[in-house]
């Protein structure tokens, strides 16, 4: 699985960058910066959580 | 901040007159509208029949092989294979055609001369792919006042396009998208999703569409008129046939030639004392130190690490500043944004800025490169890569140049507009 940025609906909350430490960095705006989009098997949990706290729906998992 | 661009209101650009139009070799899109004295002719109907022969009827997959066969690709920018994109759309009455005459980067002219010119061969491409789907939905979606004057006149003067539709184009550089595009069709404002989603799946009011550039369209019409065979008797074996360039600035063939696909990019650009930077790709393109061995034709370019995109070559004259000229179009593209996405809202004014400053000796290079370096594939669409791209080439090309500026605040040239941007400034 990949992690993938709506960019039309992200409002750089942050929230990814925090739930997801090593894979997603803010940029200077606060906009993530996804570093390693693929999601290995021990982070599937932390990503799906990071899903489901973006305040603006942008985060998603593709398969 | 002072600056040192001495002209910093863009001169206007005439839209109306178009550039000289001539051919390297045989014309085969411009077949009749090149004469030799760089004004173009516009082909009427019956002097299309009378150069090219009636259309012949081609089947989905006789279409399919033929578009195989010559490798055909896209020439809108994504220089995406035309077989699996007709291979890849359903075919049936609810299928839309999309003929994609947006061409909103300021360089380009090659559609609108296309269109302005050659009109029929583009209804004749766009009539064949419906045909071949199974569909009368043809739209053709055109900004360009007389483009689309030519278009209408072209289809009142066939029998066989009642079904085609002429519609205007959001007239933005975003809006010229393809998903863009389907979104304007639809009555939504012509900015692309930020989902994925294939034209090609679910395109204008949700059905199959297959949208492509003019000149794909034009390309495909001469395909079905000339036959696999003869389309390619001329160009390279990795994509064989023609192609339309706009040539802008200090160039040897200034305005839209059609040239056959593996001509050497310095035969366009021509011979310079000394080798000087010049621009592929257009606006979304990269600054290339020199021609070298590089060759127009898609395939070849890409291994290259370069993209054609919509075919515009520039080079700015010796006596302008090349720095100004970069920073101008910097600006274009900031204000070009569609406003959707954060990093490219952001990020795009900020290397605006950023290059601004450089240009009046403030070194922020450091700076430049990392923003610039953050913004690819951070955008519903590819603006912010191509922003990105042409920033960095520049900024790696021009090096010296930008040395100048930093040591002195400036390079003492004048700001010439040799790279051309709209009247009303910003791509929205």
């Amino acid at each position: 699985m990949r992690i993938a940025v709506d960019w039309t609906r992200c409002d750089g909350h942050g929230l990814c960058a925090r739930l997801l430490a090593e894979s997603v960095v803010e940029d200077e705006w606060g906009f993530p910066v996804v570093l390693s989009p693929a999601v290995t098997e021990h982070q599937v949990t932390d990503a799906r959580r990071a899903v489901a706290a973006c305040p603006r729906l942008a985060l998603r998992l593709d398969p | 901040m002072t600056s040192t661009l001495p002209v910093p209101t863009v001169p206007p650009v005439r839209r109306a007159a178009l550039p000289p139009v001539a051919a390297i070799g045989a014309p085969r899109v411009l077949l009749g509208a090149v004469d030799g004295t760089g004004v173009g002719r516009r082909v009427d109907l019956a002097h299309h029949r009378h150069l090219h022969g009636a259309r012949p009827s081609y089947g989905w997959e006789q279409l399919v092989a033929a578009a195989r066969a010559v490798r055909l690709l896209g020439r809108g920018g994504a220089a995406f294979p035309v077989a699996d994109k007709l291979a890849g759309v359903r075919r049936g009455r609810r299928t839309w055609v999309v003929v994609n005459g947006s061409e909103g980067e300021p360089a380009s002219w090659k559609d609108r001369v296309v269109m302005r010119l050659v009109p029929h061969l583009v209804v004749d491409g766009a009539l064949a792919v419906a045909d071949a789907l199974g569909t009368t939905r043809v739209v053709l979606v055109v900004e360009d006042p007389e483009s689309r004057a030519s278009l209408h006149r072209a289809l009142a003067e066939r029998l066989d396009a009642a079904h085609v539709t002429l519609r205007e184009a959001a007239g933005t550089f975003v809006g010229g998208e393809v998903r863009a595009v389907v979104q304007h069709l639809d009555g939504r404002a012509a900015v692309p999703p930020g989902r994925p989603v294939l034209p090609t799946v679910a395109g204008v009011g949700g059905a199959p569409t297959f949208a492509s550039n003019v000149e794909t369209f034009a390309q495909l019409g001469l395909l079905v008129l000339l036959g696999p065979g003869r389309f390619a008797h001329v160009g390279s074996a990795a994509e064989p046939g023609t192609t339309l360039v706009t040539a802008v600035g200090d160039v040897a063939w200034p305005g839209v030639i059609e040239v056959p696909t593996g001509l050497p990019v310095a035969d366009v650009l021509g011979v310079s004392p000394a080798p000087r930077p010049f621009l592929l790709g257009g606006y979304h393109g990269t600054w290339v130190g020199e021609p070298g061995g590089l060759r127009i034709e898609r395939p070849g370019l890409r291994a290259a690490g370069l993209r054609w995109n919509a075919g515009v070559l520039a080079r700015v004259p010796e006596r302008g500043c090349a720095l100004a000229e970069v920073a101008s179009v910097g600006a274009w593209l900031a204000e070009g944004s569609s406003g959707q996405c954060g990093p490219c809202v952001l990020g795009l004014p900020s290397l605006a800025t950023d290059l601004r400053a450089l240009l009046s000796g403030h070194d922020v290079r450091a700076a430049l490169e990392r923003r610039g370096r953050l913004l690819p594939g951070r955008g519903a669409c590819a603006h912010p890569d191509g922003a990105a791209g042409f920033t960095l080439s520049a900024l790696d090309v021009w090096r010296d140049e930008v040395a100048t500026h930093l040591a002195r605040g400036t390079c003492g040239r004048p700001y010439l507009t040799a790279l051309p941007l709209p009247v009303t400034g910003g791509a929205r």
